[in-house]
């Protein structure tokens, strides 16, 4: 088991340097370069040499990618083009209030997709299997930066239920000790800031969750059926133990597998997700900063965003592999 | 075994918990400010504000954050809007003009507009206590203009290059007593006034702050330290920035006790907070401004237009180095068919190249007129009676001046193919545009142009003005009285020989058609009613005079 994640953990460096020599190349191809929008309509031809000529854009671009990588192994991502401050200090921030989003809405996600299957799975061809079938499909199929205009529209202006967007009033002082607004809200022992600040993830966070929702619902419906079907299912309800315990302790146990696998691969639509959503709703995470910093082609930016999700997907799903082992006791992993 | 069903039942009933909460009412976004606040004088003039309402706090919506709070190397329209309210300029531009009224300086003497000397006003500091003096004001200045100096912190100073650096630069700062001090520029310039009253990027920073923070000041790892009549609180990027009062400004005392300056990107989600009332204030697209118009709670305000929609050519391409061609196109076009069509309130169909609130501007010079047969007769004339194929750019992005570029460019297309002009309509990514742009790779082009600092030198000088005999890349356009005449405007002292200057110029642009200007763009504000005292001035955001209605 060590050796296998010792072996996982060293095939990462591979995959990053390859993420990370995708992204600096394409980031490069798109048209523009950074010093013609920073400088924008008035630039004349010779400030745009001279401010390109500074910022070192006249290198060869090997050049710039190994001095660029040799900083970043070291955890220097470098500083923004736009307003030169560290890309790292900001990272932290970003990466705590999106993390913030994603995982409430993973919660949210799985929570209520699993719940659904489960349902579907046991009240098979009910209303309720049609209404989680026919609702997993409108999920699925709609988009998710029109879900969140929709339900701010509908929730937020119409009906003033919750608040349109933002992390937590505009009129709040928070201490930012974590970045996550609901831990950091607690530390301040304030329970009004920390209603306020629940109250404005669980919009985005429900627009989110529709990313994961829908698939688990159907993933969890299909597993649970055929693991209904098994004769240890048989045997214990033939045993004559209560239902309850017969669908969670027996079915949903090792119906979850495949859904584990699953909520894994998801987290990297999580993330692309969190990018639409979190422009939407004015959430201050890496999603809205990337889409900023892609328009600016602030490279430094874009490049340690995309190193930074593709580690902690690989990461994450490193984790989902590793917890088979502990939900299926039959799977071990062969080191070497 | 069974800890891992305990967690997810654990969850599940979190999730119910959660979801069963009671929905706490929205904060009303004006939250009382402190008590202490409450004690202080009222207005003093009975201008509407009670003293119940002195103490609002202004949330405003905008499209995007910030990026430097650094009165020198910001560049762009966030950054100086927040700016403007902490760190001031100066002189100023105040009211429906662009008058130059003073600011921190009281007074100025010039004899030859090369050799300046400013009196400053006494008593003034930063929000930091450092006293404002000349040191202070020498201490910016030597920023703006030396490369190498020591408090730029890798920083590009762009709007100094832009706005000096080309020809009258600040050569020399000296202190000649505390509160004088005497600037000598390169070359005389009598545009130095406009220039310096552009506050975002020649306010005055405290210096002690400047270096205290080091590279941390103007980020929002440190802070930003001015003058002005409000003091900084907080920036969370692409969140907010919060400014509140400050109460020993030497000015008028402001009646909002803070201003937020939230950062909402997304064009439908800011209109819908300003209709939820979350916002006070929201930048709109130009697509959403009826439906504003229309709600009875907000208010669209028109500001006088301070920018141009414009056709420009590159004339060393055939065919449009032939003077005909340019005209056809000209009079090709029902260009006033174009207005009600794309910019319904918002702008005006434009006669001269610069709208009627920039000096200069000259009132005599009408549309083009829409004459198809005269544009066909001028083709013959040009020796192309079956017209000509050629690529026509529009830009990629949403400005005021062309709110729809691409069917604005689609609408002229069908008119232009009437006369036998077959137009390719392109477009490209906005940083390679300019790039192009710059570098006279577009035959025919739509682009815009809005004034920076109210000065004709600034708008139809920026396009036209160059050495003799030199013409630009983008449009290797060349007249060489034009390009004397705006030689001399920028020196020219007395503001009436200015003004001639200017409308002469504008008659040449429009007789060699260098560019055909489309619309003069309405800039607009728009506020919820409850937000009282706004005045729809040409430069500023007058937030230091409005309030709200605590009804």
């Amino acid at each position: 088991m060590g050796q296998y994640i010792i072996r996982r953990l060293l095939i990462l460096v591979p995959v990053l340097i390859g993420v990370s020599i995708v992204v600096f190349g394409l980031i490069r191809l798109i048209p523009g370069d950074p010093v013609t929008v920073m400088l924008g309509d008035r630039a004349r031809l010779e400030d745009i040499e001279r401010v390109r000529e500074e910022l070192g854009f006249n290198r060869p671009i090997y050049v710039q990618y190994v001095e660029w990588i040799g900083r970043a192994v070291q955890g220097d991502m470098g500083i923004s083009i736009i307003n030169r401050t560290s890309v790292m200090v900001e990272l932290r921030s970003r990466l705590a209030a999106t993390m913030e989003l994603v995982l409430f809405g993973l919660l949210i996600g799985v929570v209520v997709g699993v719940s659904a299957g489960v349902l579907s799975a046991l009240k098979r061809n009910s209303w309720v299997d049609v209404t989680v079938t026919f609702g997993a499909l409108v999920g699925v199929s709609m988009p998710i930066y029109w879900l969140a205009l929709i339900a701010i529209y509908a929730l937020a202006v119409n009906r003033q239920i919750f608040p349109p967007s933002s992390r937590i009033d505009a009129t709040f002082m928070v201490d930012r000790a974590t970045g996550f607004m609901l831990i950091d809200t607690l530390l301040m022992g304030n329970w009004r800031y920390f209603t306020n600040a629940l109250w404005h993830l669980l919009l985005p966070a429900t627009v989110l969750s529709t990313t994961v929702m829908p698939i688990l619902a159907r993933l969890t419906r299909a597993s649970m059926l055929e693991v209904m079907r098994q004769d240890y299912v048989r045997t214990a309800e033939a045993k004559g133990l209560a239902a309850r315990t017969v669908v969670i302790r027996h079915a949903l146990k090792n119906a979850l597998l495949p859904i584990v696998t699953v909520i894994g691969l998801q987290l990297g639509g999580l993330l692309g997700g969190a990018l639409l959503t979190e422009t939407i709703f004015s959430w201050p995470g890496m999603g809205l900063w990337t889409y900023r910093a892609i328009q600016s082609r602030d490279y430094p930016i874009v490049q340690a965003v995309v190193l930074v999700s593709a580690s902690i997907y690989v990461f994450v799903n490193l984790l989902v592999d590793i917890s088979y082992a502990y939900l299926d006791p039959r799977i071990r992993f062969q080191g070497g | 075994m069974y800890k891992r069903l305990w967690w997810i039942s654990l969850l599940m009933v979190v999730a119910l918990a959660l979801t069963a909460c009671p929905a706490p009412a929205p904060a009303a976004p004006a939250a009382p400010a402190p008590a202490a606040d409450a004690t202080a004088a009222p207005a003093e003039e009975a201008t509407g504000p009670g003293p119940e309402d002195m103490d609002g706090t202004l949330i405003v919506g905008r499209g995007g954050d910030s990026v430097w709070l650094d009165a020198g190397p910001a560049t762009d329209g966030e950054s100086a809007r927040v700016i403007n309210e902490i760190i001031e300029p100066l002189v100023r531009q105040e009211g429906t003009t662009a008058e130059i009224v003073p600011w921190l300086a009281e007074s100025w003497t010039t004899e030859d507009s090369q050799t300046w000397t400013f009196n400053l006003r006494q008593g003034v500091t930063f929000h930091d206590g450092t006293p404002f003096n000349a040191e202070a004001v020498k201490f910016n200045m030597d920023r703006w203009r030396d490369p190498d100096n020591e408090y730029r912190f890798g920083r590009t100073f762009e709007y100094y290059t832009y706005q000096f650096g080309a020809d009258a630069g600040i050569a020399e700062v000296n202190v000649i007593d505390e509160y004088t001090i005497q600037l000598v520029l390169d070359a005389p310039s009598s545009v130095l006034l406009a220039k310096l009253s552009l506050g975002f990027t020649f306010g005055m920073n405290s210096p002690a702050a400047i270096m205290e923070q080091g590279e941390n000041y103007g980020t929002p790892a440190g802070t930003a330290v001015g003058t002005g009549p409000f003091k900084f609180v907080e920036w969370i990027p692409d969140d907010r920035i919060t400014v509140e009062r400050n109460d020993e400004w030497w000015g008028p005392r402001p009646n909002l006790a803070r201003i937020i300056f939230r950062s909402i990107p997304d064009n439908s989600a800011r209109f819908a907070e300003l209709q939820a009332g979350t916002v006070h204030q929201a930048d709109l697209a130009q697509t959403d401004l009826a439906m504003a118009s229309d709600d009875p709670a907000i208010t669209v305000y028109s500001r006088p237009a301070l920018s141009t929609g414009y056709i420009a050519f590159q004339q060393c391409t055939e065919p449009f180095d032939q003077l005909e061609v340019r005209q056809a196109i000209a009079h090709a076009v029902n260009w006033e068919a174009l207005i009600p069509a794309f910019y319904g309130e918002y702008g005006e169909l434009a006669g001269s190249f610069q709208p009627p609130a920039i000096p200069g501007h000259n009132p005599n010079i009408t549309p083009y007129e829409y004459n198809p047969d005269k544009a066909k007769e001028l083709l013959a004339a040009a020796g192309l009676p079956d017209g000509f194929e050629t690529d026509f750019w529009y830009i990629p992005v949403i400005r005021g001046y062309f709110p729809d570029s691409k069917a604005i460019g689609e609408a002229i297309a069908a008119d232009l193919a009437r006369v036998g002009i077959r137009v390719n309509l392109m477009t490209e990514d906005w940083g390679a545009y300019l790039e192009d742009r710059n570098l006279g790779k577009f035959p025919m082009w739509m682009l815009g142009w809005g004034s920076d600092n109210g000065d004709p030198d600034n708008y139809i000088g920026y396009h036209f003005r160059h050495p003799v005999g030199e013409p630009k890349v983008e449009d290797c356009y060349d007249n060489p009285e034009l390009a004397q005449l705006l030689i001399d405007g920028a020196i020219e002292a007395d503001p009436d020989a200015r003004v001639a200057i200017y409308q002469r110029a504008e008659e040449i642009v429009k007789a060699d058609v260098a560019r055909i200007p489309v619309a003069w763009a309405t800039t607009t504000t728009v506020f919820r009613d409850e937000v009282k005292g706004y005045e729809p001035v040409v430069f500023r955001s007058w937030y230091e005079y409005i309030w709200i209605d605590s009804n």
